[in-house]
């Protein structure tokens, strides 16, 4: 090795093993700044260039759930005493991320999910980029793995769109 | 990938709906031939955004599965299952007159892969105490047996039973409950006799000591001297109990502790008691006689009337203790 860098980190290494003068310890710590109560849940951050699209559900922050978005998860659990309310909570979530990771890239909405008495039905914006035959496969399999997991008849409802672009509301 | 135009804008108009959306079912907006909008944007002057790719009017719930067509078409599969009103049972009263049981149990439907709720079971039988057969005694013990159960207010007894697992069981457990209630309030057991004052649902003025403080009165009036045995009334008793007087008495005590007190009630108790002690009204009516004179007679006049209402002041005072 050039005997220069040695040097150098020779007299880096020995910086390091000082102990700090007591005045330095004083300043020591993390740089912070005053706490900011930010709320940031399901809001998109602008881009500089404008190109960012956002579907209709991303463009409404969540406290227009209620008067201009709607829900997207449909039940009985939370009426008064009404039974399985963490279970159902739970399968949709499960649900969700089942579908996120079979469908690759698909759908182009959130999925919606509706209970009536004991059937589960499966709603949402598919784009068509691939064959029909494909998209008959994954949504049997869909129906028949779940309905498995979730002890329920499963029934998909699928609406199709052309592009990925046909569901952008705005830009941001 | 192409697509054939959606079926919506080939649908003859006097087509059946009913074959096209047959059950429930999320909304397409290729199959719906109508210009459906939804959503909001808050750009000045735009339209809500329109049907195609549009989630949320796939989310809604919708009910074109329940057109007046559909409904028509339901009417007419389930009429061959209907029979005829029962004749006789065409008004409430004859309703109540030959079915005053009332029974009442709940059926839950939830989105669960299970159909057992256990709040199905609980039955409610509701029945009205003036159809049912009972003298006062009866009565008196069966209100006393129901407690919280009765509301006067609508007259109607309710037994809510849950106790047993299934909702047969409890429709069958709470007819057995009413049979065994009825009939229970008709015995008489033989600790009931030993029913005191205190124990008395209302007030009776015949065991009262109002009875024997009049009683009293009236022989200290006519000049015997009062009773002091305890609890028992003299044998002369029934000479003043009978007299009209002292029967309107009566009347107005009861209705004073049974009815509540109020403006009628005082009253007429107050024209009782004037009317048992004797008490005259005396109008005085001043003419040409000297003032001295005039005065001497008032104020003996005035000393009767001050000896009477103290007389009857004492007499109101015990007799509202009572």
């Amino acid at each position: 090795m050039d005997p220069k860098i040695l040097s150098k980190m020779a007299a880096s290494m020995r910086v390091v093993s000082e102990v700090a003068p007591l005045y330095r310890i004083a300043f020591r710590g993390l740089s912070t700044t005053p706490a900011c109560c930010k709320v940031q849940a399901g809001r998109y951050k602008i881009t500089l260039q404008q190109n960012k699209p956002l579907t209709y559900e991303q463009a409404h922050p969540p406290y227009r759930i209620g008067v201009c978005k709607g829900w997207n998860s449909w039940n009985t659990s939370n009426l008064h005493e009404a039974p399985r309310a963490c279970e159902t909570t739970f399968e949709d979530s499960f649900i969700r991320k089942f579908i996120f990771g079979t469908w690759h890239g698909l759908f182009v909405s959130e999925v919606i999910i509706k209970r009536r008495h004991n059937m589960v039905i499966l709603s949402g914006l598919v784009q068509r980029s691939v064959s029909a035959r494909k998209m008959y496969f994954l949504i049997g399999y869909t129906e028949e793995l779940l309905s498995r997991f979730l002890k329920c008849v499963v029934k998909m409802e699928l609406q199709t769109v052309r592009d990925r672009k046909d569901v952008v509301f705005k830009y941001i | 990938m192409e697509t054939m135009p959606p079926r919506s804008t080939r649908m003859p108009i006097d087509q059946d709906w009913t074959s096209v959306w047959p059950t429930a079912s999320t909304f397409k907006a290729s199959v719906v031939p109508l210009p459906l909008r939804m959503g909001w944007d808050c750009k000045k002057g735009s339209t809500p955004p329109a049907k195609y790719a549009n989630a949320e009017l796939m989310k809604i719930p919708n009910f074109l599965h329940l057109t007046p067509v559909h409904i028509k078409k339901h009417c007419v599969a389930i009429k061959k299952f209907c029979t005829p009103w029962p004749k006789g049972l065409e008004t409430e009263a004859a309703l109540e007159k030959h079915f005053p049981i009332d029974i009442s149990s709940s059926d839950f439907c939830y989105s669960s892969p299970s159909i057992r709720e256990p709040l199905s079971r609980v039955v409610t039988l509701k029945v009205k105490v003036s159809s049912l057969q009972l003298d006062y005694h009866a009565k008196d013990k069966l209100l006393r047996l129901v407690d919280d159960r009765y509301n006067p207010k609508t007259d109607i007894l309710t037994l809510v039973t849950d106790r047993c697992p299934t909702r047969k069981q409890n429709y069958d457990y709470a007819h057995y409950l009413l049979t065994a209630i009825y009939h229970e309030s008709w015995k008489t057991e033989p600790w009931e006799h030993e029913k005191v004052e205190s124990d008395m649902e209302q007030y009776f003025w015949d065991m009262s000591t109002s009875k024997r403080n009049i009683v009293n009165l009236l022989r200290s009036v006519d000049g015997k001297t009062p009773h002091q045995m305890g609890d028992e009334l003299p044998d002369d008793a029934d000479e003043y109990t009978s007299q009209p007087e002292v029967q309107e008495y009566a009347q107005a005590v009861s209705s004073l502790h049974n009815d509540g007190e109020d403006l009628h009630s005082v009253n007429s108790y107050k024209e009782a008691v004037k009317k048992s002690i004797g008490v005259i009204e005396t109008i005085v009516i001043i003419t040409s006689i000297s003032i001295n004179y005039v005065y001497r007679e008032l104020v003996l006049l005035g000393t009767v009337i001050i000896i009477r209402s103290t007389f009857i002041i004492t007499s109101y005072q015990t007799d509202l203790h009572y």
